[in-house]
C-alpha cells in the first residue's frame, strides 16, 4: 500500500468535479481546499462522486451546534431553567467546558405549562439534550429535552444510589425504593455507545 | 470602532456604485468630502486646530512643555499622542468604551511620525541632555463618520502649523547654574517646519475597487483597508493594513500608488489654506464650533 | 517600605549602560554581499521549525530564525469569555503576543507593554483571514506567542509560528499564514534582517516592511512599512517579501507532516 498523502492547510486537493468536500475541506473557485493538517481520505459512499476528507489524528474538536444531541450535566436549577455543563457533543468529548440552559417550556413536548423544573431535573443528572439556539449575547446555548428519547439519562436518588427509571417522568431508588420525579429519557441504543 | 449596521441591500447598493466610481454621496472613488478647516481656535493651547471632514468632526490641540530629552537621543524633542474618544462622538465610547479605539489610534498616529524626517525634532531641543520641548498632541473626536485617520492628520498638521513655542533664554549665574527665561512677548516665538509632516491617505476596498474617504457606511463594506502616510514629496513614511480582511498584492500595488498620488494632492492645497488664513491675521472672522 | 539608613543606596536614577555603547557600526562595514559572513541581502534565516511541543495545549509550535525563537500555544475553541454582538456568527481570534523580559538588549516589563499590544493586534489581524473563523461559532481561540530571544523579524516570525500552532491544534484555515519581513536601507534591501540591521542605517530611504501572506490564495493578509521609502521601493519590497514568504512554505509544510505524522499512524483506509 502505498503511503497515504499528507495534506496542510490551503493544498488544492481535486477539482470539485473529481470529488465531494467532505470534513476538513472547503471549496473555492471550483476546487476543493484542505483546511486542516492531515491525511487526504477519499471514500467511496455508494454515490457517483468519493467523498474527499481530511482526517487528523483525533476527532476534529466539534462545538455545540444547532439540532446537535449533546450530553449534559445539571449544575444548577431553578424554577424558570435548568443550568448544564455540556460535556459530550454526540459521542465527542469537549475539551472545555461550554454552558448551556434547559428553560422550564422546553423540558418536554407536551403541557408545558405544568412542567416543573424540580420535578425534571436535579443537580448532578446527566441529561441527553438537543441544542435549538446558540443563543444571543446575554444566555448560553439553548437546549431542550422535549423529546422521548431526550431526558435524564443517569441520576441518583438521595442515598447516593444510582436510580433505575420506571416510567417516563419516575425513577425509583433501588435501596429505598423511594420514588423521585424526573423527566427520563427513552435511551436509544445508538447513543448507549457514548 | 464606531460601526453601523448597513443591511445587505445597502451594501450591494454601495458596492454596485463603487464599481461605477460614484458612491452615494456623488463622489467619484478618489474623491474627499467637502472638508473645512479652521486654526488658533482654543486659547489655551501652542496651537490647535478644527478639522470637519463631512461629518467626522476632530479637534486638535498642542501644548508644549519643557522636559527632559529621552536618553536614546540627547539632542531632541519629541512628541507625545493621546487620542481622546469623547462619549460625544457615539454613546459607544462612553466610559471606557473609546479606550481601545484611542489606543490603536494614537498608537498609529506614533509610527507616522516616528522618523526623522517629518518634523525636525532637534529644532525641540534647549539643551542636549537636559531640557527640550515636548509638544502633547492631544486629539478629541468630536463627531465619527468614518475616515478618523486622514481627518486626524490634517488636523495635527494644521495644528503643527499654528504652533508658536516661545523663545528661550538660558542665562548662567555665578555658580555656574543655569536658568531657563521664557520670553513674555507673544510674538517672540518659535515656528515649527510642517512641510514634511505627512497626511495619512486610508483606502478601503470595496468589491474590486477602493475609495478614498470611507463613511462610515461605506467602510461597512469593505474587510479591509490600507492605511498610507504621505510626505508632500510622495514619500511613503507608514503603511498598515487595517480591518479583518486581506488583499491580494496587486491591489496592495494599486492602492499604494493612488495613495501617494492623493496624498500628493492632498498637500498643496493644505499648506496654501493654512498659509491664507494666517494672513488674515486678525481680521479673520471666527468660526468656532458652529460652522 | 521603610528606608535602610544605613544602607548606601543607589542613584534614584539608573540608566542601561547600552546607551553609552556606540552604536555598532559593523553592518555598514559588511555592505558587500554576504551578512554574518553567509547569507546574500535577498536571503532569509535558516529556519528550524516544530509543531507540537506543548503538551497541554492544543496545538504549538516553536520557531527559530537565526537567534529569534519563538514559541507560540493554541487553546481552545472555547466558550467566550467577552460576549460581544459581533461572536454570534463567528468566533474570535484571541492573540496575545509577548517578549519575554530578557529577550531584548534591554530587559523589558513583565506587563504587556503598548509595542506588544500593538504587535498583537497587528497578529490578530494577520491571522484572522487565515482561520475559519465562522466554523467556531460562540467560541475564542486563544493564540499565546512568547518571543524567547528577539534577534530582529519578530513579528514576522511569529505569524508564521501561530499560524503553524494553529494547523497543529487542528484549527480550520484557509491557508497557512507566512510572515516575512524586510529592511530597506537606502538602495540595499536586507530581507529578515537581524536586529542590528533592523536598528541600523540613516539616510534616504530608510524602511521597514513586514508581510503576511496567505501563499495558496496569494493574498496579503497582513502589511505594515516604517519609515521613508519612495512608493516604487516599498512596491518592490513588499514584492521581495512575498517570494521570502513563499522560501518558507517547504519548511513550515514539513514540520506540520512531521507532527500529523508523529502524533498518529494513517488511518486505515474503509
Amino acid at each position: 500500500m502505498s503511503p497515504m498523502k499528507l495534506c496542510v492547510p490551503g493544498e488544492r486537493l481535486c477539482s470539485v468535479e473529481d470529488c465531494t468536500p467532505g470534513a476538513g475541506t472547503y471549496l473555492r473557485h471550483g476546487s476543493v481546499f484542505a483546511s486542516l493538517a492531515g491525511y487526504v481520505l477519499r471514500r467511496n459512499e455508494g454515490e457517483e462522486l468519493p467523498v474527499i476528507s481530511v482526517v487528523k489524528e483525533t476527532e476534529a474538536q466539534l462545538l455545540p451546534d444547532v439540532g446537535a444531541i449533546v450530553t449534559c450535566k445539571v449544575t444548577s436549577i431553578n424554577p424558570r431553567f435548568a443550568k448544564v455543563h455540556i460535556l459530550y457533543v454526540g459521542s465527542t468529548p469537549l475539551k472545555d467546558r461550554f454552558r448551556g440552559t434547559i428553560r422550564k417550556e422546553d423540558v418536554r413536548a407536551t403541557e408545558k405549562d405544568k412542567v416543573e423544573t424540580y420535578k425534571s431535573f436535579r443537580p448532578g443528572d446527566i441529561v441527553l439534550a438537543k441544542v435549538i439556539s446558540l443563543g444571543d449575547v446575554q444566555s448560553n446555548y439553548l437546549l431542550t429535552t422535549a423529546e422521548n428519547e431526550l431526558g435524564v439519562v443517569v441520576a441518583h436518588s438521595e442515598a447516593g444510589v444510582q436510580m433505575v427509571p420506571i416510567s417516563w417522568c419516575e425513577m425509583q431508588c433501588p435501596r429505598t425504593h423511594n420514588k423521585e420525579f424526573r423527566k427520563v429519557a427513552r435511551v436509544q441504543p445508538e447513543y448507549l455507545q457514548a | 470602532m464606531a460601526t453601523i449596521q448597513v443591511s445587505e441591500a445597502e451594501k450591494v447598493y454601495i458596492m454596485h456604485g463603487v464599481r461605477d466610481d460614484s458612491r452615494v454621496d456623488g463622489r467619484g472613488c478618489e474623491d474627499y468630502r467637502h472638508m473645512e478647516i479652521e486654526t488658533d481656535v482654543v486659547s489655551n493651547t501652542d496651537g490647535s486646530a478644527k478639522v470637519s471632514l463631512g461629518q467626522t468632526d476632530i479637534l486638535v490641540g498642542i501644548k508644549a512643555e519643557i522636559g527632559r530629552p529621552r536618553p536614546m537621543v540627547p539632542d531632541e524633542g519629541y512628541l507625545e499622542f493621546f487620542v481622546d474618544c469623547s462619549a460625544n462622538a457615539t454613546p459607544e465610547f462612553e466610559g471606557r468604551g473609546g479606550e481601545e479605539l484611542g489606543v490603536e489610534l494614537s498608537n498609529n498616529l506614533y509610527k507616522v511620525f516616528n522618523n526623522r524626517h517629518s518634523l525636525d525634532l532637534r529644532s525641540l531641543c534647549i539643551r542636549p541632555g537636559e531640557n527640550c520641548w515636548v509638544l502633547y498632541v492631544d486629539v478629541l473626536l468630536l463627531q465619527c463618520d468614518g475616515n478618523l485617520f486622514d481627518a486626524m492628520s490634517i488636523a495635527i498638521k494644521a495644528a503643527l502649523f499654528n504652533t508658536r513655542i516661545p523663545n528661550v533664554h538660558i542665562s548662567e549665574d555665578e555658580e555656574g547654574g543655569k536658568e531657563i527665561e521664557l520670553s513674555d512677548d507673544p510674538y517672540d516665538c518659535m515656528r515649527l517646519n510642517v512641510e514634511n509632516v505627512p497626511c495619512i491617505v486610508t483606502l478601503c476596498k470595496i468589491g474590486h475597487r477602493h475609495v478614498v474617504d470611507a463613511t462610515l457606511q461605506e467602510k461597512s463594506c469593505s474587510v479591509a483597508s490600507l492605511l498610507i502616510s504621505v510626505t508632500h514629496k510622495g514619500t511613503v513614511t507608514c503603511v498598515r493594513k487595517l480591518g479583518g480582511g486581506s488583499l491580494d498584492p496587486d491591489s496592495i500595488f494599486e492602492m499604494t500608488e493612488t495613495g501617494k498620488r492623493v496624498g500628493k494632492m492632498l498637500h498643496v492645497p493644505l499648506m496654501e489654506l493654512l498659509q491664507k488664513e494666517e494672513n488674515l491675521g486678525r481680521e479673520r472672522t471666527k468660526v468656532g464650533f458652529l460652522a | 517600605m521603610p528606608v535602610d539608613t544605613k544602607r548606601i543606596r543607589g542613584p534614584e536614577l539608573s540608566q542601561s549602560p547600552l546607551l553609552f555603547v556606540s552604536p555598532v557600526s559593523e553592518v555598514s562595514s559588511s555592505s558587500s554581499s554576504s551578512r554574518q559572513g553567509v547569507r546574500g541581502n535577498g536571503d532569509v534565516r535558516p529556519v528550524f521549525a516544530r509543531c507540537g511541543l506543548v503538551s497541554q495545549a492544543k496545538g504549538s509550535a516553536y520557531l527559530e530564525a537565526g537567534n529569534t525563537k519563538i514559541i507560540c500555544s493554541v487553546y481552545g475553541p472555547r466558550e467566550t469569555e467577552r460576549k460581544d454582538e459581533t461572536d454570534m456568527k463567528s468566533g474570535r481570534l484571541v492573540c496575545d503576543f509577548r517578549l519575554a523580559p530578557f529577550s531584548c538588549p534591554k530587559r523589558g516589563a513583565w506587563i504587556q507593554g503598548a509595542e506588544e499590544r500593538d504587535l498583537s493586534a497587528a497578529l490578530a489581524e494577520s491571522l484572522q483571514p487565515g482561520a475559519c473563523l465562522h466554523r467556531y461559532p460562540r467560541a475564542q481561540v486563544d493564540v499565546n506567542v512568547v518571543v524567547l530571544e528577539n534577534d530582529g523579524s519578530v513579528l514576522a516570525h511569529a505569524v508564521t509560528c501561530a499560524s503553524m500552532a494553529l494547523a497543529d491544534a487542528g484549527i480550520e484555515m484557509y491557508d497557512m499564514v507566512l510572515g516575512c519581513a524586510l529592511r530597506q536601507d537606502g538602495e540595499r534591501c536586507l530581507v529578515d534582517p537581524d536586529l542590528a540591521e533592523e536598528q541600523s542605517g540613516a539616510g534616504e530611504n530608510q524602511g521597514r516592511v513586514a508581510v503576511a501572506l496567505l501563499p495558496n490564495l496569494n493574498q496579503i493578509s497582513g502589511l505594515q512599512a516604517d519609515g521613508e521609502m519612495r512608493e516604487d521601493t516599498l512596491t518592490a519590497a513588499v514584492r521581495t517579501c512575498v517570494e521570502g514568504c513563499h522560501k518558507l512554505y517547504p519548511v513550515v509544510q514539513q514540520a506540520i507532516l512531521r507532527a500529523v505524522k508523529k502524533k498518529a499512524p494513517p488511518p486505515p483506509e474503509k
